[in-house]
């Protein structure tokens, strides 16, 4: 669990969240903005584009599965960007855990990869690890 | 102007007769049955109409009715549905819903189908938006699947204002001050702006629930919450709905009604499920349509 003390109060850390449900964009943006990450959010994968080149995220939380521009692309298309852009932290979520898709998901460019349902606990640490408000790796 | 038009409208006094008519016109659409008690409410509901369509009498205003001129017919429902309710109304049965029926539901189901839920009828909102904010607080797998939310009244008025989601402090009073802070934005006025996110959850449809030609426009859901409008039914009305209902569910889907109505009494088709937090109706999984 992420303690809330970890984190700088004059550091905004802010978090772009993909998915194309709104009940699942609310529901995660509950649990980082609970924990003082600052967050926005985007219902595909084109919307996404637009957004990290219009503005600056630490990080990125993609849903795999969805309609226009799923996941896996947005991630290529992402990593194929502005440097400024490319590096961007992605934690990818997905419903699926095969090695198949661990692979798929590293290849298109994701720092890390969760598999539904998500706990509160998991998200808050990856999302701390990969902004670095949290000085841990991810094994 | 006020006082004007509280005197415009005051409650004419309506005949027996055109008191049954009216009755009448309403239980052939909607299966409302209202009795002579309500009286009072039913002259003042439909002195409002004769006001509002500027009818010089009752006879003028009923044939404006009868030809639904101006979508009259629409504006007599909504002006006759009661749309008195409060979040996490009943909220015994929301526990039951993340506690065991989402549980059952899931078990034999694949992550990529959506699970369907439906309010009706859902008045302004307050019951489908409990459901998603429920879900989101205390089901831990709200993640995993695709959740549609479906909201549907026969008032055109209340589907309107649900879809707005502006709430008197009132209709909060059962919700804690995390979940309000999480979920809803203070107005001005000391009313309640609930969030957008929680809006785009839910698709607010007009339906009727003894039409059948309407209900069968909903079918496959998971869960029914169909609370405290069997009550305004007559017996014939109430079975109608319920076998309605019943084909709108999948085989094995729940159906939640309110505290003080009974299936048993009104239809055979369903199970009952007894669990610790409620008292929940069944389609049996074994049934594929067969009534």
């Amino acid at each position: 669990m992420v303690q809330n003390d970890t984190v700088s109060p004059r550091l905004t850390i802010r978090i772009l969240i993909v998915d194309d449900s709104s009940l699942v964009r609310l529901y995660y943006r509950n649990i980082l903005e609970r924990a003082g990450f600052e967050v926005e959010q985007a219902i595909n994968g084109i919307e996404a584009i637009e957004r990290v080149q219009a503005q600056a995220f630490n990080l990125v939380v993609v849903d795999v599965n969805m309609p226009k521009m799923d996941g896996f692309s947005f991630l290529r298309a992402l990593r194929r960007s502005a440097p400024s852009v490319a590096t961007l932290p992605a934690l990818v979520i997905t419903t699926e855990s095969s090695q198949h898709d661990l692979d798929d998901a590293r290849s298109a460019g994701a720092n890390f990869y969760l598999v539904k349902p998500v706990s509160e606990a998991d998200l808050l640490r990856h999302a701390a690890i990969l902004t670095g408000r949290q000085n841990e790796r991810i094994a | 102007m006020a006082g004007l038009e509280a005197e415009q409208i005051r409650p004419t006094q309506l005949t027996q007769e055109e008191v049954r008519r009216v009755c009448e016109f309403l239980y052939r659409r909607t299966g409302m049955v209202f009795a002579d008690s309500r009286r009072y409410y039913i002259d003042r509901r439909v002195a409002e109409r004769i006001a509002a369509t500027q009818s010089d009498s009752f006879r003028s205003y009923f044939s404006v009715l009868r030809s639904d001129a101006n979508h009259e017919i629409e504006h007599l429902v909504n002006a006759f549905t009661i749309n008195e309710t409060y979040f996490n109304r009943e909220e015994h049965q929301l526990r039951c819903m993340t506690s065991s029926l989402l549980d059952n539901i899931v078990g034999v189901r694949d992550r990529r189908e959506a699970i369907r839920i439906w309010s009706i009828p859902c008045s302004t909102g307050e019951e489908p938006y409990s459901i998603a904010m429920w879900l989101m607080e205390h089901w831990s797998e709200v993640d995993s699947y695709n959740i549609e939310i479906v909201a549907s009244d026969i008032d055109t008025r209340a589907l309107k204002a649900g879809a707005q989601g502006i709430y008197s402090e009132r209709a909060l009073m059962r919700l804690s001050q995390n979940v309000i802070s999480r979920y809803f934005e203070p107005l001005p006025d000391s009313r309640y702006q609930i969030h957008p996110g929680l809006i785009d959850s839910v698709q607010f449809t007009r339906a009727n629930l003894i039409d059948s030609r309407d209900m069968a426009r909903y079918r496959g859901f998971d869960i029914i919450f169909c609370r405290n409008v069997l009550i305004y039914f007559d017996d014939s009305s109430r079975r109608i709905a319920a076998e309605n209902l019943y084909d709108c569910l999948r085989p094995g889907g729940y159906i939640c009604l309110g505290h003080s109505e009974t299936m048993s009494r009104i239809s055979s088709l369903f199970r009952v499920c007894s669990f610790s937090e409620a008292i929940i109706y069944q389609r049996p999984e074994a049934d594929h349509g067969a009534k």
